[in-house]
């Protein structure tokens, strides 16, 4: 009978070392913020890190939440992160994630019928969704209800993920907010390699990760991060933006595109034919912010349907490769908002050469998103593995973990595989990498969710207690 | 309208009772399927038809054996791992009733008011912390001081390997030494204490360097427990120069290039083929040996066997061979293991003593064969070769079994056996002695002379005749020093006689030298006179004196054969002077003569040849002396 009941009822501790203490996990990028329950195999909330301000006649208002990045008079998009993948507006993060734990994880909270909005008599002059923005923002809840909700973080660790050249100074910040803003009984903040070692299940492992703003090459070994082989650069899915965009402007011709709150109707045209199309009429101004975000999403449109890195096994710049691209493979057709489509055939692997080979960069790349030779991802991983002990490299290389939403990009890991195999021959190398996009774009925050329902994790927590005897700087002394 | 027309063309009645027909006889056999069954798969013969009875009820929920849902509870625990401190409290879910979880019965009696005993984590049993070494300020100042090191800096690698147990490649990641006397002593302090690089072999090797010398303060090597002192060895051992070569060659060995890698490896594949096919070879040739019984021929061996004394010893070892088999059989009857422990007197053949019988029979067999096949050459193994041929067949069967024993009995490696006080001895004395009576017996058959001389030399060392405390070691040490003293004694005395003879022969070269030189003084005197005397006789001078250097060369022969005189009296003059300088190495050649003769087996003409050919020997030597 016993035997029975294993099957679910009973958790078998000497087996899956797990205790489950119901922990927020918070994982913020630079694109996006991610937070839910640990124990659970993927985040229950996901959300751009951008915000919407709205600069009025008097205090200028922020909003959080995608829903509310629309159209908008005096609307302004902003991002509480930099490109560093580091928190700097340390105002409004605390803030953007309350919203986000309070509105997507937690269950709707009871109101009164009186107050909840859906008896009110709808007015005319206003637009219905920006007002309901409004009745949901954190400013027109009351005290009493703010207190309550408080409560649900005080009865929950926290465990927020960082970059691996998070500064101390935000570590700190990070314990500050989380025990006295929020009042946590617990605090852990980890490196986002040691966490996707985590969630690929392997203690040393060479963590290739390539996010939005960044890629970054670093081993971890036994769960600790290797800080001196912290290797990063600009090489992610913004750069890869940046080339799409020089690809648009290079072509012939010029493809200037439209984004979709633009486009009132639009009539199938054919393909390299000039758009047809109505544009919306706003009546107000768009910010320029705004507009780059939803270029952004156009751009990030165009890298998941037709960017593909090329497999090698030589590489795209070697003189007659282009041709074989040209002839051999099929093209890709991309339709813009605005209906005008087109037919990417060669050109759409060499948008993604350049991360593996800095000659490859499309010749109108702006300045600023120009890298060097050092900066390839190539050049990450051989710089990355001669600051680690040479006993070590061996293990690294056949533990190769690959994670980061931009690594999902067709062929990145026959590239990868080869680039590798060429640089260390006559070595095993073998890549991990989930096959499940989510774990693969949420590979940091899954760490986080196993690391802190283990049984074994829980004596490692920075509980209130040892805070308030220490200060922040424990932050640095525990969580190494 | 189409059915009822096909109906009309086709013959059948219009009331359609078919259909109905059809519907019963499905709904027949589906009822008494049990019985129905093979009537129906017969009808379909080869081709089964396919219809499937299809059974609609679904299977019934065993209700009764169901348990009411389990219930679970929030429940706060706390994890006595935590150093720091012990108040945080997690909560998660537990099952009600299972341990730590009052049944809901028991609930009500407790209270919820009255603080419980918090659940300990079970996790908590796993935190585990490496030991690093401990020192005092004292301890320090007379043990570890490094003129690399400060005892800031000693202290922080070791809170970093306590910190990261010890992984070396995270200490050395994270290591970043700042020393810190700088504050006090402003800007020019700072440009002085410059940080150190240091590599993961220096880290290594000073906290081994550290770790070892501790343990050593704490419990002296030699008392340690052997795993302690292994665990020392190598840590006090640690050669940071060699890891660092290593390191280097590795990451050598990393940069290769394909090619190399390439070549690697068919080389490696090489050395595998060629190493299997040696093996195979060896297999076959051992296979080949083994049928053809091949018996093994070396000359020493049958020379052994060609006088009586080695045909002797072989019939003893024979009958040894026998009475061994007949032991040990008796050994198989009682059922004493050769694992056991036995006591003394069975010991001595029992434990070392089986190495040695194994030898002797293993020995044995090799030469037994040997012996079957020069049977015809000796009398004395006139018995039947067959007999002799299943003899050194049960022989090498034995020798096998008793190879396999030993290697059944668990090797004691050499720590091990100081450890237990396991000695091997080839053969043990009957009954108890004294140690003392030992040495006293290392004394006692040495002339009253030679006594005080080694009792001199101790006392030159420092090292009293009678031993204060001979224990066993001390005894075979002093053993040892007593042999080596008498070395040295005799090497002393062969000094001194070689140098004694070498002054008398120098002596003798120098009186020799004197006699040659007054010998050719007198000569040439004479040959002046004889010039003056003769004058114009140019051919005959001519020829004495190619006849005197032909003396002079030869002048050691002639008065050695007794030559008769070429008529020439200088060179007569000369002979008889050289036989007096002559006189004493002739008085030396006796004794090796008598070695020549003493040699057995040769014969009389031999003799001489000999007797001749050291004659020569010494002729050659003291031509060169001259």
């Amino acid at each position: 009978m016993a035997a029975h009941n294993l099957t679910s009822t009973v958790q078998p501790s000497d087996v899956y070392g797990g205790d489950e203490v119901q922990a927020f996990v918070l994982d913020p990028g630079y694109y996006f913020t991610r937070a839910g329950f640990a124990g659970e195999d993927a985040p229950k909330a996901v959300q751009p890190s951008f915000y919407a301000r709205i600069n009025g006649a008097d205090q200028p208002k922020d909003i959080y939440g995608e829903q509310y990045l629309i159209p908008r008079e005096n609307l302004e998009v902003r991002n509480y992160m930099t490109k560093d993948s580091i928190v700097e507006d340390w105002d409004t993060a605390p803030k953007f994630w309350e919203s986000l734990i309070r509105n997507q994880l937690l269950p709707p909270r009871q109101v009164a019928p009186k107050q909840n909005g859906l008896n009110d008599i709808p007015r005319e002059d206003q637009e219905g969704d920006v007002e309901m923005g409004d009745s949901n923002g954190a400013d027109k809840t009351g005290d009493t209800a703010e207190d309550e909700e408080l409560k649900l973080f005080e009865e929950s660790p926290l465990l927020m993920t960082e970059a691996p050249w998070n500064t101390t100074k935000n570590r700190e910040k990070s314990i500050e907010m989380a025990m006295e803003g929020w009042g946590c009984p617990a605090f852990w903040i980890s490196r986002t390699p040691t966490l996707v070692s985590f969630a690929a299940g392997k203690p040393t492992a060479l963590i290739i990760d390539v996010g939005a703003a960044n890629a970054s090459v670093v081993a971890v070994h036994d769960g600790h991060v290797l800080k001196r082989s912290i290797q990063k650069s600009p090489v992610g899915g913004l750069w890869l933006s940046q080339q799409v965009q020089a690809l648009w402007e290079g072509n012939d011709p010029k493809v200037e595109p439209v984004p979709f709150f633009m486009v009132e109707n639009k009539a199938p045209v054919d393909a390299g034919a000039p758009a047809q199309y109505t544009a919306r009429k706003l009546g107000f101004d768009i910010s320029e912010t705004f507009r780059a975000y939803e270029d952004e999403r156009l751009r990030t449109e165009f890298k998941e349907s037709v960017v593909e890195v090329w497999r090698g096994p030589t590489r795209f710049m070697m003189p007659g490769t282009e041709e074989i691209a040209r002839n051999q493979t099929p093209g890709r057709v991309f339709e813009f908002p605005d209906g005008s489509n087109h037919m990417w055939r060669e050109t759409r692997y060499r948008v993604a050469e350049g991360m593996w080979d800095d000659t490859a960069q499309l010749p109108n790349t702006p300045d600023e998103w120009k890298i060097s030779a050092e900066q390839t991802l190539s050049s990450l991983i051989r710089n990355c593995l001669s600051g680690v002990d040479v006993d070590l490299r061996p293990n690294l290389l056949g533990n190769v973990v690959v994670t980061g939403a931009s690594t999902l990009i067709n062929g990145f890991n026959d590239r990868l595989n080869i680039e590798l195999t060429q640089m260390f021959p006559g070595l095993k190398i073998r890549i991990h990498s989930a096959g499940l996009s989510s774990e693969r774009r949420f590979g940091a925050w899954v760490g986080g969710s196993i690391l802190s329902s283990l049984g074994t994790f829980h004596q490692m927590w920075i509980s209130r207690k040892e805070y308030e005897e220490n200060g922040v700087n424990i932050v640095e002394k525990r969580c190494k | 309208m189409t059915s009822l027309d096909a109906r009309d063309v086709l013959g059948i009645p219009a009331d359609g009772s078919s259909r109905p027909a059809k519907k019963v006889k499905i709904s027949a056999p589906r009822q008494s399927l049990k019985g129905l069954a093979r009537e129906v798969q017969s009808l379909g013969g080869n081709n089964p038809i396919a219809i499937v009875p299809a059974t609609s009820t679904f299977k019934k929920r065993r209700l009764g054996s169901r348990k009411p849902a389990a219930r679970w509870k929030l429940e706060p625990f706390k994890n006595s791992a935590r150093e720091g401190d012990s108040s945080l409290v997690l909560r998660h879910w537990k099952r009600v009733g299972e341990l730590g979880v009052p049944p809901p019965e028991e609930q009500p009696e407790n209270g919820d008011g009255e603080p419980q005993e918090l659940e300990d984590s079970a996790f908590a049993k796993f935190s585990v912390q490496v030991q690093v070494p401990q020192y005092s300020e004292d301890q320090y100042n007379s043990n570890l001081q490094n003129s690399d090191w400060t005892k800031e800096e000693t202290d922080y690698l070791l809170h970093l390997s306590c910190d990261f147990d010890l992984r070396w490649s995270i200490i050395w990641d994270r290591y970043d030494y700042k020393p810190h006397a700088l504050d006090e002593n402003g800007d020019g302090m700072a440009l002085v204490l410059t940080r150190k690089e240091r590599d993961i072999d220096d880290l290594k090797a000073r906290y081994y360097e550290v770790a070892a010398k501790m343990m050593a303060a704490q419990t002296p090597v030699t008392y340690m427990p052997p795993q302690q002192q292994h665990l020392h060895n190598v840590m006090a051992n640690y050669s940071a120069e060699k890891e660092r070569a290593r390191r280097k060659f590795a990451a050598d060995t990393l940069s290769r290039s394909k090619e190399e890698a390439k070549e690697e490896e068919s080389l490696l594949l090489e050395l595998k083929r060629i190493d299997s096919r040696a093996e195979q070879l060896n297999e076959q040739r051992k296979d080949l040996y083994d049928r053809l019984d091949y018996p093994a021929t070396g000359e020493g061996d049958l020379a052994a066997l060609k006088t009586s004394s080695g045909l002797q010893q072989l019939l003893a070892t024979l009958s040894s061979v026998d009475r061994t088999k007949k032991n040990r059989k008796s050994i198989q009857e009682n059922g004493t293991s050769p694992n056991v422990q036995t006591p003394v007197p069975e010991s001595a053949g029992g434990y070392g003593g089986h190495g040695r019988r194994d030898s002797t029979v293993s020995g044995h067999g090799h030469r037994d064969s040997i012996g079957g096949d020069s049977a015809a050459a000796t009398p004395t193994t006139s018995r039947a070769p067959a007999k002799k041929g299943s003899v050194s067949a049960q022989a090498a069967v034995t020798a096998a079994a008793a190879t396999a024993a030993q290697q059944e009995r668990r090797r004691l490696t050499d720590m091990e056996e100081i450890v237990y006080g396991v000695s091997h001895h080839d053969r043990l004395t009957g009954g108890a002695t004294f140690r003392y009576e030992k040495i006293n017996k290392l004394f006692s058959h040495k002339s009253g002379q030679q006594q005080q001389r080694i009792t001199n030399v101790l006392a030159e060392l420092g090292i009293p005749p009678r031993l204060q405390m001979p224990t066993g070691a001390v005894v075979s040490r002093f053993e040892g020093l007593i042999g080596h003293v008498n070395t040295l004694l005799d090497s002393r005395k062969l000094s001194d006689k070689l140098d004694a003879e070498l002054k008398t022969e120098m002596a003798k070269k120098q009186h020799r030298l004197d006699m040659e030189e007054r010998a050719r003084k007198a000569a040439e005197e004479e040959e002046k006179k004889r010039k003056k005397e003769v004058g114009e006789e140019g051919n005959e001078s001519a020829a004495a004196g190619e006849g005197e250097g032909e003396g002079s060369k030869d002048d050691d022969q002639k008065a050695q054969t007794g030559e008769k005189n070429g008529g020439n009296e200088s060179a007569s003059k000369a002979t008889s002077e050289h036989q007096a300088g002559d006189a004493a190495p002739a008085g030396s050649d006796p004794p090796v003569k008598q070695e020549v003769v003493s040699r057995p087996g040769s014969s009389g003409q031999k003799r001489s040849v000999s007797v001749l050919s050291t004659v020569d020997d010494e002729k050659a030597v003291k031509r060169q002396k001259k």
